[in-house]
């Protein structure tokens, strides 16, 4: 086909029109629906966390994050997020290798419990963790009889963190390397490259951008898992109180800047994850369309 | 389950299937299947009656007919605007549209528990929706209003996300068909292109519907949390641990679970039965 | 019905696609537009179907002006390239659409609708196949669908865009009879697009050669063999 009908074509008599196109007047509606939505469903809130925040002047704001819990809760999110993100990268590529470089039976059984944590609510997981690894199980009571407790402990906090990131990188990572096939790994076998080699050298350069944008979604929600968290962290304060959680109890004491200015700070968070997405989206257009169907 | 996979894949000379496999099952278990094994497990050992009883009280019933009403409802305007938003995305320009692209994804970026406080400063009576509702007569935050919202906003990305790349793969001379037969502009969109965009629409609904059952963080703030009124399920679940009942917690979460996913299961049969019928996407 | 083409022009930004052409087409001939990619083919048929509005110049169907007609009024059958097939409709549901889409007041009762189908599909003597979807078809017979499809909206002309361009050499043989013998059967003005100087050879009564966006020559194809008119098409026809 020409590029005919992406043409627009100007005034014209009579009843003619672009065909596979909507008349102006729709245009305009459509898009002042789609931005007048967007508008007050998700800016409107993005908005009101800064204006929150700022209520008090920008010196409140900052005071109340320098108090020894919301460092605390800083530090611990930034710790959180240090040990399960890279956990994660770790199992996605593991589980898009295997998946994608060979045939066995299962695959489509294995893929769906991959995915499984979509379809579970956090706090169901959290939940879970509880049932486990808690005082009343018994590994939960070996575990704390033996000095090494998991639930109200950061060892849960990861465990939540990590299921409710789960599926994140290698999801993100199978439809790349599907896209890309075997033969280039083949090929590199065949020149005597040793396994871990051809994985450094040849799989990883291929989809290192969409491994990059998998570990930004999968750092984003794990800094603001709430849900499974509050289940499995006891939320003590100074403690194994997280950042959102820490949130909720600011929230709750009616300290509106002190929450909102911590909420501002995952808020920023999360505008810098989304433009280091989209820039990865624009200049790595091609690569990471097969991975747009999350 | 891991030998018999083993013995398939020898034939590959790839590498590293044992250490992938490996790595891959082992967290597989450790993160998701023992938890999930071990709500079963309780669920087991506190018998399918008592798992009944439980379930089976008005406050449950409510918590968990709301949560999944106004999952539906929020999936439902996310299926519908979602859709909308892709195709203004994905067929019309305007300034500013990559940085509305952007834009739509800041739901799954934002944590649950900002968006949460964000809304309900929003909607709260003094709050600017909230004191328009008010002077209005109505009330958003603290009703079931409050909760529909902020359900919307978590699930709000997932069927523009599904549908968008579908809508630019639609070839032009199929719309350009359907007008040489005389079908006008909204005929052809109603009958070639919904039908087309309908099996990645119900994707990105299952998507959204799941996620909004689930949860927690941006509701429970602007949820007022009433009993029978603006309870969800997974608030009861969270109640039921602070009093250490791990038994009925279990029960509503084996609940949830069950009903999650026969809903799923539903969702991914009509697509099945939809996409057969296309042949491929 | 007369076709007049009347010094259409058509340009894509800065780039020509068509310079002022003008081609009367009798009614009831089966013409053939052949030339090269870019020859400016494809952007005459479209402008003909209304897909495309010439940027000068007019279209006249039996001597009443049609340029400003929607591509809806035109009712002119297209076959597309790709034929683009509704994927999600049965063969039948495809043939139908054209019907089903008219408003109300001039939408055939079902009954006529399921006759008037039932027929199109003997004649692409496909009556077997109502109920199959596009991408269980061969590539011949999706052709074959497309053409019914085009055909139920009782148009009055056929215009097909390379409608054997996507078929192995047996099939497309087998197929331009058969496209013969429903221009013959419907005596509907049949204009097709192709790059294959046999094709429009052997099946066109009139061809009309095209190269950068003008028209080099117009004539019966035997014509054309005997006195190629400019260096191009002599190249062209030898190829």
């Amino acid at each position: 086909m020409s590029d005919a009908a992406f043409d627009h074509t100007d005034v014209v008599p009579g009843k003619w029109r672009p065909v596979a196109e909507e008349s102006r007047t729709t245009r305009i509606v459509l898009i002042a629906i789609a931005l007048g939505g967007l508008a007050l469903l998700v800016l409107a809130p993005l908005a009101v966390v800064f204006a929150e925040a700022l209520a008090k002047g920008a010196w409140a704001a900052v005071k109340s994050l320098g108090s020894r819990d919301a460092r605390s809760a800083i530090q611990l999110t930034l710790l959180v997020a240090a040990i399960s993100v890279p956990v994660n990268a770790v199992f996605g590529i593991a589980a898009a290798w295997v998946i994608t470089k060979f045939d066995f039976k299962g695959k489509a059984f294995l893929i769906t419990l991959i995915d499984l944590p979509f379809s579970v609510s956090p706090v169901v997981a959290g939940l879970a963790l509880v049932l486990l690894f808690g005082t009343n199980s018994l590994i939960g009571g070996w575990l704390v009889a033996s000095g090494f407790p998991i639930i109200f402990a950061l060892p849960g906090i990861v465990l939540a963190s990590i299921f409710v990131t789960f599926p994140f990188v290698a999801r993100e990572l199978i439809p790349v390397m599907i896209e890309q096939g075997r033969a280039e790994e083949e090929a590199a076998l065949t020149l005597g490259a040793s396994g871990w080699r051809v994985f450094r050298t040849v799989t990883l350069p291929n989809i290192k951008w969409a491994l990059l944008y998998g570990v930004l979604l999968c750092n984003a929600r794990a800094m603001g898992e709430f849900g499974a968290v509050a289940v499995v962290s006891g939320k003590i304060r100074g403690q194994t109180a997280t950042m959102p959680i820490t949130i909720e109890m600011l929230y709750n004491e009616y300290l509106s800047v002190a929450a909102f200015s911590m909420a501002a700070v995952l808020a920023l968070l999360a505008l810098i994850t989304l433009a280091l997405k989209t820039a990865l989206e624009w200049r790595h257009a091609d690569q990471l369309a097969a991975t747009r169907r999350h | 389950m891991a030998l018999a996979l083993r013995s398939q894949a020898q034939k590959s000379p790839m590498p590293g299937f044992r250490l992938g496999m490996g790595i891959t099952l082992t967290m597989l278990s450790v993160i998701v299947l023992l938890p999930i094994g071990a709500l079963l497990a309780q669920g087991i050992s506190y018998g399918p009656a008592g798992v009944w009883n439980t379930v089976n009280t008005p406050r449950v019933w409510a918590a968990l007919y709301l949560s999944f009403r106004l999952a539906f409802f929020a999936a439902v305007f996310n299926l519908i605007f979602g859709t909308l938003l892709a195709w203004v995305l994905a067929r019309y320009e305007f300034p500013g549209r990559r940085l509305v692209d952007a834009v739509v994804d800041l739901p799954f970026a934002l944590p649950t528990a900002v968006a949460g406080i964000a809304l309900t400063a929003l909607y709260a009576p003094n709050g600017v929706f909230g004191s328009l509702a008010k002077a209005a007569g109505g009330k958003i935050a603290y009703t079931e209003w409050g909760i529909l919202i902020a359900l919307i906003f978590v699930g709000l990305p997932f069927v523009t996300r599904t549908v968008q790349p579908v809508i630019a793969e639609i070839e032009r001379e199929v719309e350009e068909a359907s007008a040489t037969l005389g079908a006008s502009r909204f005929y052809t969109l109603r009958r070639v292109i919904l039908p087309m965009l309908l099996p990645a629409a119900l994707t990105g609904f299952a998507l959204s519907l799941a996620r909004a059952v689930g949860e927690y963080g941006s509701v429970i703030f602007i949820a007022g949390n009433l009993p029978m009124k603006t309870e969800i399920a997974p608030l009861l679940i969270v109640i039921k641990l602070e009093e250490f009942d791990y038994n009925g917690a279990a029960a509503i979460g084996i609940a949830m679970l069950l009903i999650s996913f026969s809903m799923l299961l539903v969702i991914n049969l009509i697509q099945i039965w939809s996409r057969r019928r296309i042949g491929h996407v | 019905m007369h076709i007049e083409i009347d010094e259409i022009a058509k340009q894509f930004g800065s780039t020509t696609a068509l310079h002022p052409v003008s081609l009367p087409i009798p009614s009831g001939a089966l013409v053939a537009l052949l030339g090269p990619s870019g020859s400016g083919k494809t952007t005459l048929l479209r402008i003909l179907g209304g897909l495309e509005f010439p940027s000068s110049g007019r279209v006249l169907f039996d001597g009443k002006d049609a340029t400003g007609l929607s591509v809806q009024e035109r009712q002119a059958g297209f076959v597309f390239q790709s034929y683009a097939l509704f994927r999600h409709m049965t063969v039948f549901e495809n043939i139908a659409y054209g019907l089903r889409a008219r408003p109300r007041r001039n939408r055939p009762p079902e009954a006529e609708i399921q006759r008037r189908v039932t027929k199109l599909l003997e004649l692409i003597q496909l009556p077997q196949i109502a109920k199959r979807f596009p991408n269980q078809l061969s590539g011949g017979q999706r052709q074959r669908v497309a053409l019914a499809r085009a055909l139920a909206i009782e148009p009055r002309m056929l215009l097909l865009d390379e409608p054997f361009g996507a078929l192995d050499a047996r099939v497309r043989k087998e197929l331009r009879q058969g496209l013969r013998d429903i221009h013959d059967n419907t005596g509907l003005t049949t204009v097709f697009v192709t790059h294959d100087q046999d094709e429009a050879m052997e099946l066109a009564d009139l061809v009309v050669v095209m190269s950068m966006g003008k028209i080099e020559q117009v004539g019966r194809p035997q014509d054309i063999r005997a006195r190629p008119a400019t260096p191009f098409v002599r190249e062209f026809i030898d190829a």
